[in-house]
């Protein structure tokens, strides 16, 4: 249980994607310019990063991993197929997310609407492909520890990209400089952001 | 007093937009506002009328940090003669860390305000007040040993990057002058933290006496060494090594009453990063695992950084949440992460730096939410009379 609540901080905090790894920059500086949209950005990511984590632990560990594959065959149990790990995460990326947008538009249309167009963006997400690679570098041991490690990463991208919203909402009527309006000046708001998220640097519990 | 009034008329057609000298046209604005009251009113825009405008309102904040700023000087004096074993007089100590901080000050107004004026010149707005706390406030939290180009390079840092790049004062995120310090802690961390730094002439090699260590209450309990942390009584009235403004809570107390009673400085943010910071310090006495943990929740208020940045930092009103709901989270969460981080986070001793930084980011998502909370409460109550 300790370890478990010690993934999920540092998975939120002190490895936070946005700010100590810089992934998922593309949605993260496109869609934060209201903090609306930028919340349902973050629940869906939060949802997609829970689910696809998970699975690809899965996959990992009885399809890729050296060996993984003895389960169905002795004789196989030589195989090493963790060259195909990327391939392999974003096919299943990609589909869980169209799964995922159709049962969410089958079950509840209204969260269907809200998140529009970010569901299939988020396909193409590389926080959320960071996540499952992150998840296989770091060789966590259980499926409870790579959901809890998928939710907490999802949770962090979605405190970071409120945030920001929320700053960029501020700084609308600011006399910024002409060339570093737009998405200058969310670069320097992230990098000073990112000081401050060194806050969590080095906490161990 | 009339005569150079009659001066300023007399070379103000000069600068006139167009006129010979129009080029310094912000420049001559600035001086002529900072020498007299100027009868000129905003033409667009909503604005409020008042007594206290933005020169006023530094002033008083720049009064409210003259005595940590006179005590600071004299605390670097003392603490050098307790290092070389002297025993100094009131003016010797007090001359000694004049000319050690005098340097700091002049280092860090002349490189801002130059930046200032620069930036006013070539955007064609006025220069505005706002450095002139920041200019005080950046000295005040470094360790005296730092070297002056350092203080330069962070200076421009949280001049341009922090606050110019926004649009100016008033507009920036983060609160300059601890970004500054937060530039200079990771840039060059050993001139920032450390046991040596915060004694003058420490740091060179100089020969200490036997039994002085430099070391700062903070980092005597970040060791476990808790018997060697310092009196109360010597904690509070500033007689330990530190930053320069931060070691004198009586100090700090008389600013806050300046800040309290003119009403510049939020109460409500003052009380709750205190209340922030004693739940954070109650939560870690029953909790108890190490004995940094047992450091009664008090103490922490008096050691470091803690008072310092509850008084000048976190009140910024510029950085800090502005409605008054969001001030109380604000403040208590500041008070709570900087109690966290000192005791959990073994790599930095202080954490009120990083803890007013990192609220600096929410800070509008916190006014964000209250503003809707808002919208929906009174949505409610009209749909209710509507009704």
């Amino acid at each position: 249980m300790e370890n478990l609540i010690n993934i999920f901080v540092r998975s939120v905090f002190i490895d936070n994607m946005v700010f100590a790894y810089f992934l998922g920059m593309c949605s993260y500086l496109a869609v934060s310019k209201t903090v609306k949209t930028s919340a349902g950005l973050g629940v869906a990511v939060v949802f997609v990063m829970a689910i696809t984590v998970p699975v690809n632990y899965l996959m990992n560990k009885f399809l890729l991993l050296p060996g993984a594959l003895s389960w169905l065959h002795p004789s196989l149990a030589s195989l090493d197929l963790s060259f195909l790990s990327f391939i392999m995460f974003i096919a299943v990326i990609a589909s869980i997310v169209q799964l995922v947008e159709m049962v969410v538009e089958k079950y509840s249309p209204s969260l269907y609407n809200a998140l529009g167009i970010f569901l299939p963006l988020i396909a193409v997400n590389c926080a959320i492909l960071g996540g499952s690679l992150f998840m296989q570098e770091r060789e966590y041991e259980t499926l409870a520890e790579a959901t809890v490690f998928g939710l907490g990463s999802g949770l962090g991208w979605f405190l970071a990209i409120i945030s920001i919203a929320a700053i960029r909402e501020k700084i609308k009527y600011s006399n910024i400089p002409k060339p570093l309006r737009g998405l200058g000046i969310a670069f320097i708001l992230t990098g000073l952001m990112g000081i401050a998220f060194m806050t969590f640097m080095g906490i161990k519990l | 007093m009339k005569a150079l009034r009659n001066y300023i008329d007399k070379i103000k057609p000069n600068f006139q937009k167009g006129a010979k000298f129009g080029m310094f046209h912000s420049t001559f604005d600035a001086f002529e506002t900072f020498l007299f009251v100027p009868n000129k009113v905003t033409t667009k825009g909503s604005h409020i009328r008042d007594f206290v405008d933005m020169k006023r309102t530094m002033t008083v904040v720049i009064t409210a940090l003259i005595p940590t700023l006179l005590f600071g000087m004299w605390n670097v004096g003392y603490q050098h003669s307790l290092m070389i074993g002297e025993n100094w007089t009131l003016w010797q100590n007090f001359w000694f860390g004049f000319l050690k901080v005098l340097p700091l000050l002049i280092v860090s107004y002349g490189v801002g305000l130059g930046i200032e004026f620069a930036f006013a010149q070539s955007r064609g707005h006025e220069v505005n007040e706002g450095f002139l706390v920041t200019g005080i406030l950046i000295p005040l939290v470094l360790p005296v040993g730092v070297p002056l180009w350092m203080v330069a390079i962070a200076t421009a840092f949280s001049v341009i990057i922090g606050k110019e790049v926004f649009g100016g004062t008033g507009m920036n995120v983060f609160n300059p002058a601890l970004l500054a310090r937060a530039f200079l802690f990771f840039a060059y961390p050993s001139h920032m933290s450390g046991d040596n730094v915060w004694v003058a002439g420490l740091a060179h090699g100089a020969k200490a006496v036997d039994g002085f260590s430099g070391a700062t209450p903070l980092s005597n309990a970040a060791s476990y060494h808790i018997d060697s942390i310092p009196s109360t009584y010597d904690m509070f009235m500033g007689y330990i090594p530190g930053s320069i403004g931060e070691t004198s809570k009586l100090a700090i107390l008389i600013g806050a009453a300046i800040l309290l009673i003119t009403g510049i400085g939020s109460w409500r943010i003052m009380l709750s990063v205190v209340i922030g910071g004693l739940s954070a310090g109650f939560l870690f006495n029953i909790l108890s695992v190490n004995p940094y943990m047992d450091v009664p929740a008090w103490q922490h208020l008096i050691m470091g950084g803690f008072a310092f940045g509850a008084v000048f930092m976190a009140t910024d009103p510029v950085t800090a949440a502005q409605t008054n709901k969001g001030k109380w989270i604000f403040g208590f969460l500041v008070g709570f992460m900087a109690l966290l981080v000192r005791v959990l986070n073994p790599a930095y001793p202080e954490g009120m730096m990083l803890s007013i930084l990192l609220m600096n980011a929410f800070a509008p998502l916190i006014d964000h939410y209250v503003v809707q909370a808002n919208i929906k409460k009174r949505l409610k109550r009209a749909q209710k009379v509507a009704q």
